[in-house]
């Protein structure tokens, strides 16, 4: 498999083929990134291609110090603090759109974002990258311009907090659950006597 | 009740499951996790955290790529993009199996062709890369230092306008094709020395050149204008000026001249012509190797600055050593800025050689013809007489002010002894 590093390297001499392989390795990605932080599918798209026409167009400055992927997100993280200036001055008017997929119920992603936004900002930003974008401590650090152990640290407490939140929702999620169970088994119960 | 201490910190645990730990710490955190319960309940709650999140998915339907992109993707040309990745990436290819020796094979081969072709192009064409200052024109700023002399400080001054448009007459052609050259000629900056002494080095050694000339002249006048020729002709520039003279002798003329070195030999020769020549003396430090020394402690200066950079750049770390790397960078720019300017100084010490010239007006003493009229000698000693009975009563009335409370106190004190000296004394007579 060709790293990321060398197809951008192609990118730069001209090859459209190795964007294309680029764009498809981390198009789904960075639409998590911007779906997760951001109200709304349509602005995640928008953004997602944002970013890509940003890759373009900053081909020949790329330097193969950072990893593309540091490189993609630095420019994610870029458009997406752009977008929430935005947000500020100018709030979207209209109801919230519906949350992403998720495999348990329809309220899980409400769930787990409204514990993740009961975190420091820094510190849940720190958690999703490392969570959602699977990205080393390092490349965190330079994303965020901080000290790795500092990285390493507000991992841990935003992790331990989070925790936290959790854990009383999952429960009572849990105890719900056991008593739809209990219930369904009573019935079906008295529906065998009652046969 | 006892508090269990854990050889590894909660921190060190939730590293460890994301693979961030080193290999000995994480070998020690493995045997750890399999002897205690309680980190093994940590590590299952991270776990466990992890899990939650990850059930927020949030995907995207495959499909193409979207027109946006694929417009910016057609209009980006390559050609404008950089160049040298694009070299590195076909580098990667071939150079690695290359050996070790052909690759410094190599490299000393490129090296020594692009020494030949310097030292070839600057035996063909010899004056192209000879530092040639742009000629200079002087603003005059006069401060008269006494009575009879002067002292002048020239400054580079603009080149004049270019003559204005109209019909050429055929002596004035002469004149504009002067003006055309002395427009193209380099300007005298040591910035643009610095590509010539540069090539210099390469050919040969660096000398910095110095002379000193004593000259007399009968007609001193014509000689400091003489002067001022020559040196516009070859393109050199005043350092310093002096010109001062008295009653009674001869004037002089002390200037530092600034002459492009390889003009010096043609200016000595002119300006030796301006008058009989007293005293000559020629100079030349060889500073070559301690050029060459300059250049390469500043290549390894910039090398450091370079690293130093780099670290502050990539490597995170303790506050107090990010301090210190701040530090020890601005000591070594320090350093560069200083060596360049030692560069500059040298560069131009070369690329322009000292004349020190003296030119003294061979004096000759006049006598004075005419005697002056009698009615201005009855004038001249009426005012002398005047001024001499003036004199002498200020002078009584001064010595009276300053002596005269002395007298008076000396007279009262010895007025009654010498009464009674006096009276015996008489009465002595009498007897």
């Amino acid at each position: 498999m060709i790293s990321d590093e060398a197809l951008m390297l192609d990118f730069q001499c001209g090859s459209h083929p190795a964007f294309e392989q680029l764009f498809a390795r981390y198009r789904g990605p960075i639409y998590g990134f911007f779906r997760r932080r951001l109200q709304g599918d349509q602005r995640a798209e928008d953004l997602t291609q944002e970013t890509f026409v940003a890759v373009i167009r900053a081909s020949a400055r790329y330097e193969p110090r950072a990893l593309v992927r540091t490189y993609l997100y630095s420019i994610a993280m870029n458009l997406l603090a752009a977008e929430r200036r935005k947000q500020f001055r100018d709030p979207p008017p209209g109801e919230l759109a519906p949350e992403p997929v998720t495999n348990h119920a329809p309220d899980a992603a409400l769930w787990i974002r409204e514990a993740l936004e009961r975190l420091d900002d820094s510190e849940r930003e720190i958690l999703m990258l490392r969570e959602y974008e699977q990205l080393s401590y390092a490349e965190i650090a330079e994303l965020m311009k901080l000290p790795v152990n500092t990285v390493r640290s507000r991992l841990f407490r935003s992790r331990m907090a989070l925790k936290g939140h959790l854990e009383p929702e999952q429960k009572s999620a849990e105890a719900t659950a056991t008593k739809g169970v209990a219930q369904s088994v009573k019935l079906t119960r008295a529906e065998g006597e009652a046969i | 009740m006892n508090k269990i201490t854990h050889p590894i910190a909660p921190e060190e645990l939730m590293a460890y499951l994301d693979g961030e730990l080193r290999a000995d710490r994480a070998t020690a955190t493995a045997a750890h996790l399999g002897e205690c319960a309680e980190c093994q309940s940590t590590v299952a709650g991270f776990r466990g955290v992890s899990q939650i999140l990850k059930t927020w998915k949030a995907e995207l339907a495959e499909s193409d790529m979207p027109q946006a992109i694929a417009t910016a993707l057609a209009e980006s040309r390559p050609e404008s993009r950089n160049v040298f990745p694009a070299w590195r990436s076909r580098r990667k290819n071939w150079i690695p199996r290359w050996p070790a020796a052909a690759r410094v094979g190599a490299v000393v081969a490129i090296f020594l062709v692009v020494l030949g072709t310097l030292r070839f192009q600057t035996g063909l064409t010899g004056n192209v890369f000879s530092p040639h200052g742009r000629p200079v024109d002087y603003a005059v700023v006069n401060q008269p230092s006494d009575g009879q002399g002067e002292t002048r400080t020239f400054a580079p001054a603009p080149l004049p306008p270019p003559p204005s448009a109209g019909p050429v007459q055929a002596r004035d052609r002469h004149r504009l094709e002067q003006f055309a050259k002395l427009q193209s000629a380099p300007q005298v900056k040591f910035s643009q020395d610095q590509p010539s002494v540069e090539r210099n080095l390469v050919a040969g050694p660096m000398i910095i050149r110095s002379a000193q000339l004593s000259l007399i002249t009968k007609e001193f006048d014509k000689a400091r204008a003489n002067l001022e020729g020559i040196l516009k002709r070859h393109r050199g520039y005043v350092g310093e000026l002096k010109a001062g003279g008295s009653t009674g002798s001869g004037r002089t003329l002390t200037a530092t001249l600034r002459v492009p070195a390889d003009q010096l030999d043609a200016t000595l020769t002119e300006v030796k012509t301006l008058g009989r020549v007293e005293s000559e003396s020629q100079s030349g430090q060889d500073v070559t190797s301690q050029y060459v020394d300059l250049q390469a402690r500043l290549a390894n200066a910039r090398n450091t600055e370079q690293r130093l950079t780099d670290l502050l750049r990539n490597r995170t770390g303790k506050l107090s050593d990010v301090l210190e790397v701040e530090q020890e960078l601005d000591r070594v720019r320090g350093e560069i800025e200083q060596m360049e300017a030692e560069r500059k100084t040298m560069s131009n010490q070369v690329s322009y050689a000292t004349l020190n010239a003296t030119i003294a007006e061979d004096y000759k003493a006049q006598l004075q013809v005419v005697p002056p009229s009698t009615s201005t000698r009855l004038s001249n000693a009426a005012v002398e007489g005047y001024r001499s009975m003036a004199d002498g009563v200020v002078s009584l009335a001064l010595f009276l002010l300053s002596t005269g409370p002395s007298l008076l106190l000396w007279g009262v004190v010895l007025f009654l002894p010498a009464r009674l000296v006096w009276k015996k004394v008489r009465r002595s007579f009498v007897s």
